[in-house]
């Protein structure tokens, strides 16, 4: 046998950080009594700057047209009323926008976790030739703002007849380098060679591999790159902005725009509009909040 | 099966005819390939969205072109007139500042919260860690009209409450040029310093144990503990956090074209803003390509210098 020693199966395994769950290792001893109160004093009044403006268009959604600009606001409108819903929902496309801007970031969001697994998994546990410098052009992406290719995107788009917005808001964006990165690093730090090496001596395909052994165990960062995915594609503006024109082929935010920019500033549809736009996000966010803020800081703690 | 029973592989020659060579041979040209075609659809992508476009960004700089007809090819002039036009100075000004917020105000304050939210024993740390990071959940049009709504001058809730509070608030919160910028960079503060706190709070978390307990026993106080231990120990956190609110902000778009639209006349414009208007408002094709290209020139050459300097990104 000419290689005398076998790869050595990497035993050193790192597991992933648990950002979240990790117990209070904090540095600051702080134990005097008025400390403690000024820190909680403050992060509570931090908080209530967060939410302040969120419960107060709420709130205002709510409202009779006349009671949004009351002073001082009441928490609980009185009267309350669906009117402003009412109004919205007969009057403008709203499901119409609320349907495109859900199903196009579905869609990307499925596309874009799959492909950045995939490469991400090449790049952690290959070795090939020019893997270096193919890796710095990948993360070097990160750092091309959009504003250069807005044009030239634009132009081309509309040139090559593919600015139907179900391709358009779609298919550019389902590989973001950032959730390469992501994955790359947390494939790196939790997947050990043994079991990629027990599975080839099986007989499993490399795609075999990934698909049946790999994948299963990437449940977190595919739980945080699906949120950080759907979250870019579903509150993205400004190129849904240049590129749909037609009113019932809006996305949400370019919606709320419109109704916003209209010369009566119809504030009483814009905000029940705001708070129905909110609802996906906010939930899939609350959903897979553990996966999301733990995924994102495994790869930058290693970053 | 085990792994330590798995023969070695990958030796570098053919391999001894000890075994039959059929299925490995073909395994290990199959593992050659595989890498390429894991990251062909990323390159694929990449190629036809970016490299293109930029390419096509390039020559549409030199041309004057309204997006009808032929381009006109006209060379450099784009950039020369660029080199004179005041709202480009304005846009690139405003886009500095919007860039000296975030690395300033922003990631700093995203720091501090984060060390207040690692205090040992902390309560509620996932409540306030959630709430904070809501923000970057929503819309960034639901946050502009929210924003608009609230400094409002005539009824808006801030005002309202400076009235109350003293009497006084007929302040133009977004048609005073310094205000104006303030308010955008309020709503930047906002949206952006929970999304920050919870990159620096994972990283104070890695921060070994031990190095505290050797700079108490060293007798440092709070302000030596910090630069002395936790600083180094986030180092590669706090350069990541600088460069993506670098380019973040650089781009940015959204907050003052929906808060603001830019004005009081130009006084929020940024530079983004600069080349949509240019293309989109005003249909100069090549002046909004030529606009957006010294964007990325600046963008792409400051974040190449600051990664390379803190060393960020690297295969492992």
């Amino acid at each position: 046998m000419t290689a005398a020693t076998p790869t050595p199966a990497r035993t050193v395994r790192r597991t992933p950080k648990k950002a979240g769950a990790a117990p209070p290792g904090g540095p600051r001893r702080n134990g005097s009594v008025p400390g403690r109160i000024a820190l909680y004093a403050t992060l509570t009044v931090l908080l209530l700057a967060f939410v302040a403006p969120m419960v107060w268009a709420l709130s205002a959604s709510f409202k009779p047209r006349a009671d949004i600009f009351e002073y001082p606001p009441n928490l609980i409108p009185s009267p309350a009323t669906l009117e402003n819903f009412r109004n919205l929902l007969n009057g403008e496309p709203f499901w119409n926008w609320f349907a495109i801007s859900v199903v196009t970031a579905l869609l990307a969001t499925v596309i874009a976790v799959f492909v950045c697994a995939l490469a991400g998994f090449a790049f952690a546990k290959y070795r090939f030739a020019g893997k270096r410098i193919l890796f710095s052009v990948m993360f070097s992406s990160l750092s091309v703002p959009f504003a250069v290719i807005l044009v030239p995107l634009f132009v081309l788009v509309v040139k090559s007849g593919l600015s139907n917005p179900w391709f358009a808001l779609i298919v550019p964006w389902v590989a973001p380098a950032f959730g390469i990165f992501m994955m790359q690093q947390y494939i790196v730090q939790s997947i050990p060679d043994e079991i990629l090496e027990a599975a080839r001596i099986d007989g499993a395909t490399e795609f075999g591999i990934f698909l049946r052994v790999v994948l299963p165990l990437l449940r977190p960062p595919l739980g945080a790159l699906a949120v950080w995915q759907f979250l870019h594609s579903y509150n993205s503006f400004l190129w849904p902005l240049v590129l749909i024109s037609e009113t019932d082929r809006y996305t949400i935010p370019l919606g709320l725009n419109i109704l916003f920019k209209a010369e009566n500033r119809s504030f009483d549809l814009v905000l029940p509009g705001a708070v129905l736009a909110s609802v996906p996000t906010i939930l899939v966010f609350l959903l897979l909040r553990k996966q999301l803020l733990e995924g994102l800081s495994t790869g930058a703690v290693k970053g | 099966m085990t792994a330590l029973q798995a023969p070695p592989h990958g030796r570098p020659d053919g391999g001894p005819g000890k075994r039959p060579d059929g299925p490995r041979g073909a395994g290990r040209k199959q593992r050659q390939l595989a890498p390429y075609l894991f990251i062909a659809p990323f390159y694929v992508l990449y190629g036809l969205f970016m490299i293109i476009p930029i390419g096509a960004g390039i020559y549409l700089s030199m041309t004057e072109w309204v997006g009808l007809g032929t381009p006109e090819f006209i060379g450099f002039d784009n950039f020369a007139n660029l080199a004179r036009d005041t709202s480009f100075h304005k846009a690139l000004g405003n886009s500095l500042i919007y860039v000296l917020i975030s690395v300033l105000v922003v990631v700093p304050a995203a720091l501090l919260i984060a060390q207040a939210l690692n205090t040992k024993g902390l309560r509620a740390r996932d409540l306030f860690r959630v709430t904070f990071f809501i923000p970057m959940v929503l819309s960034p049009i639901v946050i502009a009209l929210v924003y608009s709504l609230l400094l409002d001058r005539n009824n808006g809730l801030v005002n309202a409450l400076l009235r109350a509070l003293f009497g006084a608030g007929n302040t133009d919160w977004l048609g005073d040029p310094t205000l104006a910028r303030l308010s955008v960079g309020f709503v930047l503060l906002w949206r952006w310093v929970g999304y920050l706190t919870i990159f620096f709070l994972a990283a104070l978390q890695a921060v070994p144990k031990e190095r505290y307990e050797a700079a108490e026993l060293d007798g440092a106080g709070v302000f030596r503990t910090f630069t002395a231990v936790t600083l180094p120990g986030i180092r590669p956190v706090t350069a990541f956090v600088v460069v993506t609110s670098f380019i973040g902000a650089a781009q940015l778009f959204d907050e003052p074209f929906l808060i603001t639209g830019g004005g009081p006349g130009e006084e929020t414009l940024s530079v983004a803003m600069f080349v949509y208007r240019a293309a989109f408002d005003r249909q100069q094709f090549g002046y909004a390509a030529a606009a957006g290209l010294v964007l990325f020139v600046i963008v792409f050459g400051v974040s190449q210098i600051l990664n390379r300097l803190l060393s960020i990104g690297r295969t492992s």
